[in-house]
């Protein structure tokens, strides 16, 4: 019965998605031209910051892949929706893609690098948004987040979300700048045998960079690539600058922070014996993108900077 | 190991049954009177005149008419379960482009390219086993064992994380193969084919190429390391449509080639004297051989990664099943293809929703089986 | 001949002095060479006396730590494989082929999912799950005669091996930030590691040493083989046993501090017999200085190789591991231990 049903409201799915295409709207894709549903109502999204960009236009997907380094959505997003409902196809290493057949969805939002031969599959089953960004840099999350809220119909929520973002982080960078506060900063992982440099062309640092402070990688990260490889202990002084982030693929932080301070090499350092080290969320510092996870950033920033 | 023990074993060949002309093989030829067929085998073809007649064994093809019925059988299995659980006949009726477009897509378009893709991988690594192993003369002397796999998997990994170089997996692959192969002949070469001291030889160049691997794995970021994760365990989610086309060529490439190399093979899992004696030159088909082998491993691991065990548990099955009066080349192939879809099937649907690749299955079948080979007091290698 | 037999006892005297000799130069190059910005001749005025504290923290705060590490990993490991090759009466036998580092690996995963963080990670969890492999593969050895052949040995340890990295992989599939660190733990490095973790395996190691210099004299009596040994009035199966204890505590050690590094075991002890021949007990003395030497000299040209990032140490181990396995197999008669 379950199954006639889906069935014959999948076949209506397709159907439609071709009869309706005159009234659908037409979005510039990295897989070319993509007619979406008007008033797209089952969303899945196959991406940290499609999920983001989604909750942030006020709309509430379906089905979501997990956070890196985890079986659910990051926790941030429990403070914006009920991520029980949310129904996991996947991890970001691969999506299941008969368990979202199984959702009939009517939009897919996608990361851009979705290898072509998944997007094949995928837009048989619903219209699929990757967006159109190659490589890495610090504002592409913005294009991203407004072509996913182009393809949700939601263009003004979206924009109104990253300019609520830009607004903040001036303000921030302003409050930052009277109160004297700032200058250079990293964001490093702390592995066992020492800390890998993250790029200065992240998401993450891209936010830093608008609250005013300097991100700088020092060479250190290849092109292309999110991190360095693992940094010598006798070259920690390389990331001696004023503010130094400190993330891990998951929440722990602090665990990572307790993990370095075992090590003299890093207690030495300046930044250390400043106790300007900030301990942060992985979940939201490495691997999410989009104006709510920048909105935990700056949150996350304006706490440690300005106590 | 006499002349006479060996006869029927020149004129049979599985399914595919060898055409022999009796003249060559010298039994009663000239006889007027109609001879009857070796125990075990049928003939086909004339009783007389063209001298030519065709000689099957029966129990080949019971066997590779059960392998077959086997693999079908799992086949659709393979094509109802899922995250979504569909009827055999539902399956059916999808695969003639009958039923509603749901269960169509899901079964043409999902399930059945990674069917035919475990068929294909399953086939190549068993068929490259059986064929290393009758080389080697050594049951445990898989392209897997020997490190074939890990060159391969060391150079296909490479080319997805990027180092400078940006050919194509399969080609990496190959390139990969090809090296861990000569790295191991050449270094074993004083010591010989036979034997074990061979195959140790080969663990060394494949803990070699593990490291590298592992190191290649460590340097680059999270997200490219899941990207290459497949060609560490070896998994049928990530495959690329065009290294199983390639993989599809080569096989029915290899197997025809196997087919035609299936009386050299029988006879060269006797001493080196013996098959030179019986006109075999054992040098260009040593060659011939390993080159067969090392392809089909690295088109396979190109499409799959290294999935381990199953070039050793699919030439054991055959073995175990038919005669040992030649070596089971087709029924080889089928069982390969057969433990490469119950595996993925397990690793699909076990721990649901949550995907274990097929080489995770396989090596924990498959290790064990090992062990209980070396275990076993020893026989006859081949 | 006694004549002869005293020289040569001379002889490999001199040799050990000199192996001692290299072992302190090569603790010495590896104060002075790192990835960082101090340069040997910075290190060396500072440990002549000049007053740098950049250098003396590099020297004395990192460079000397894992140069102790380096030192108490090979020594370990040369002798534990060593033992173990005497004991199974094998030259191939080696904690990393036989899967004993693969056992150690397996339970670090399985701690690290089960919620211990990779830098408080206890030492006992790597110890257990050493002696855990180590038992294995032996008792599969002592089934069926399958270790009288040394490569059949060998096989079986790479099987196991085999089905323990599997069962690895798939511990680490369902919990992804272990998976992230794991990557890194499981090439073997020096990188990082803290005199604190030395302490900690220390006592082990010394209970190691004593029921090694107690197990000596009998262990030698039992190449002999097991009946001439029981003549002698040694129990054999008692004495496997301590060796099994032994490799497990050292290995399990080794594999704790620095992560699994293969070939040594092997590598250290093919070396040693060619200075020592087959007396076991000259053997282990010569594994001493040759063990520290091989692991600092493979740990220098890891860090000055792609400065300022490191190699890590078990892709060099396994680089130069390979071609001695290969060449102990081509030799024209593997020796019966």
């Amino acid at each position: 019965m379950l199954r006639t049903v889906l069935r014959l409201s999948l076949t209506g799915v397709l159907l439609s998605s071709l009869a309706a295409n005159a009234q659908a709207r037409e979005l510039d894709t990295a897989f070319g031209e993509v007619a979406v549903p008007d008033t797209p109502e089952r969303i899945v999204t196959l991406y940290e910051g499609a999920l983001d960009a989604s909750v942030a236009a006020g709309v509430t997907p379906i089905g979501a892949i997990a956070t890196r380094g985890g079986n659910e959505v990051a926790t941030y997003m429990g403070e914006h929706i009920d991520t029980s409902q949310l129904e996991m196809v996947g991890v970001a290493r691969e999506a299941n893609i008969e368990a979202i057949l199984r959702l009939q969805p009517d939009l897919i939002l996608a990361a851009p690098q979705l290898p072509e031969e998944q997007y094949r599959l995928l837009s048989r089953i619903a219209p699929t948004v990757v967006p159109n960004s190659t490589g890495l840099s610090k504002e592409g999350w913005k294009d991203e987040s407004r072509i996913f809220g182009q393809a949700l119909g939601k263009d003004a929520e979206i924009n109104e979300a990253l300019e609520a973002v830009e607004q903040r982080a001036a303000e921030l960078n302003q409050r930052l700048s009277e109160a004297k506060v700032g200058g250079t900063a990293y964001i490093v992982r702390w592995m066992p045998a020492g800390p890998m440099v993250m790029s200065s062309e992240l998401f993450s640092t891209g936010v830093l960079a608008s609250a005013g402070l300097t991100v700088d990688d020092q060479g250190l990260v290849k092109e292309d690539s999110a991190h360095s490889d693992i940094l010598s202990l006798e070259n920690l002084s390389l990331i001696d600058g004023d503010w130094l982030f400190l993330a891990t693929l998951n929440e722990e932080g602090q665990q990572a922070l307790d993990a370095a301070k075992q090590s003299s090499a890093f207690t030495r350092l300046n930044v250390v014996e400043q106790d300007h080290v900030v301990p942060v969320n992985g979940q939201v510092w490495s691997s999410a993108s989009g104006p709510l996870a920048a909105q935990a950033l700056l949150d996350d920033i304006e706490e440690a900077l300005l106590p | 190991m006499t002349l006479r023990w060996l006869k029927p074993a020149f004129r049979k060949q599985g399914a595919a049954a060898l055409v022999s002309k009796h003249s060559s093989i010298g039994i009663a030829a000239h006889d007027d009177v109609p001879v009857k067929p070796p125990s075990g085998y049928w003939r086909l073809g004339e009783r007389s005149g063209s001298g030519v007649s065709i000689l099957i064994e029966r129990r080949a093809v019971w066997v590779n008419s059960v392998l077959i019925l086997a693999l079908v059988l799992a086949g659709i299995t393979y094509l109802c379960l899922g995250s979504l659980t569909l009827g055999p006949r539902e399956v059916i009726s999808a695969l003639a482009g009958q039923g509603d477009m749901m269960t169509g897509f899901m079964v043409q378009e999902l399930r059945l390219p990674r069917l035919i893709a475990a068929c294909l991988t399953g086939g190549a690594f068993a068929l490259a086993g059986i064929l290393m192993q009758t080389l080697a003369r050594n049951r445990l002397a898989t392209p897997g064992i020997i490190g074939i796999d890990n060159g391969a998997t060391a150079f296909a990994v490479a080319s997805v994380v990027g180092m400078s170089v940006s050919l194509a997996p399969s080609a990496m692959a190959l390139t990969g193969a090809v090296t861990a192969a000569v790295l191991t002949f050449g270094l074993a070469a004083g010591s010989g084919t036979q034997g074990y001291r061979f195959i140790v030889a080969g663990i060394g160049v494949g803990a070699v190429f593990g490291a590298i691997t592992q190191l290649l794995l460590a340097r680059v970021a999270i997200d490219t390391a899941n990207a290459a994760y497949p060609w560490t365990v070896g998994s049928l989610n990530a495959r690329s449509g065009g290294s199983v086309q390639l993989l599809g060529i080569g096989l029915a490439l290899g197997f025809v080639a196997a087919l035609a190399l299936a009386r050299s093979l029988t006879v060269l899992r006797f001493s080196e004297a013996t098959a030179s004696g019986l006109g075999i030159n054992t040098g260009a088909r040593r060659i011939q051989i390993l080159l067969l082998s090392v392809v089909l491993t690295a088109l396979a691991v190109a499409v799959a990664g290294p999935v381990g065990m199953v070039g050793l548990i699919g030439p054991e099955i055959a073995r175990a099943l038919s005669t040992p009066r030649h070596v089971p080349v087709v029924a080889a192939t089928l069982a390969g293809a057969l433990v490469m879809v119950l595996a993925d099937l397990a690793g699909r649907t076990l721990l649901a929703p949550i995907e274990l690749p097929v080489g995770i299955v396989t090596a924990i079948i498959g290790g064990p089986w090992l062990l209980w080979i070396l275990m076993r007091p020893q026989r006859s290698h081949a | 001949m006694k004549v002869a037999l005293i020289t040569r006892r001379l002889e490999q005297r001199t040799l050990l002095a000199l192996l001692l000799t290299a072992l302190v130069a090569v603790s010495v190059v590896s104060l002075l060479v790192g990835a960082g910005t101090v340069s040997p001749s910075q290190a060396l005025s500072m440990l002549l006396g000049s007053d740098d504290s950049e250098a003396y923290f590099v020297v004395w705060e990192l460079r000397a730590p894992r140069t102790l590490i380096g030192i108490a990993v090979g020594m370990a490991l040369g002798v534990s494989g060593a033992l173990l090759q005497a004991v199974a009466r094998n030259p191939l036998a080696e904690p990393g082929l036989l899967g004993v580092s693969a056992g150690a690996a397996f339970a670090v995963a399985l701690a690290l999912v089960l919620g211990a963080s990779a830098a408080t990670l206890r030492i006992s969890v790597a110890q257990l799950g050493a002696l855990v492999g180590c038992l294995c593969v032996l008792g599969v050895a002592r089934w069926r005669g399958v270790g009288n052949d040394p490569i059949r040995l060998v096989l079986a340890g790479a099987a196991f091996s085999a089905l323990l990295g599997a069962m690895t992989s798939m511990i680490l599939l369902f919990d992804q930030r272990s998976a992230d660190e794991v990557r890194f733990w499981v090439i073997g490095s020096l990188a990082g590691r803290r005199l604190e973790d030395l302490w900690a395996v220390l006592p082990s190691m010394a209970f190691c040493t004593v029921l090694i210099a107690l197990i000596a004299r009998p262990l030698s009596a039992l190449a002999l083989g097991e009946r001439m040994a029981s003549g002698l009035g040694h129990h054999p199966q008692l004495i496997r046993a301590m060796v099994v204890l032994c490799v497990a505590l050292l290995v399990g050690a080794a594999t704790a501090i620095a992560g699994p590094i293969i070939f040594v075991g092997l590598v250290v002890p093919f070396i040693a017999r060619a200075f020592a021949g087959p007396d076991i007990r000259r053997t282990l003395w010569f594994c001493l200085p040759i063990g520290p030497l091989i692991i600092l000299a493979a740990d220098i040209i890891s860090r000055v190789v792609v400065s300022p990032s490191e190699l890590p140490l078990g892709v060099l181990t396994a680089l130069c591991g390979a071609p001695v396995l290969i060449a102990a197999v081509r030799a024209r008669r593997l020796p019966m231990l």
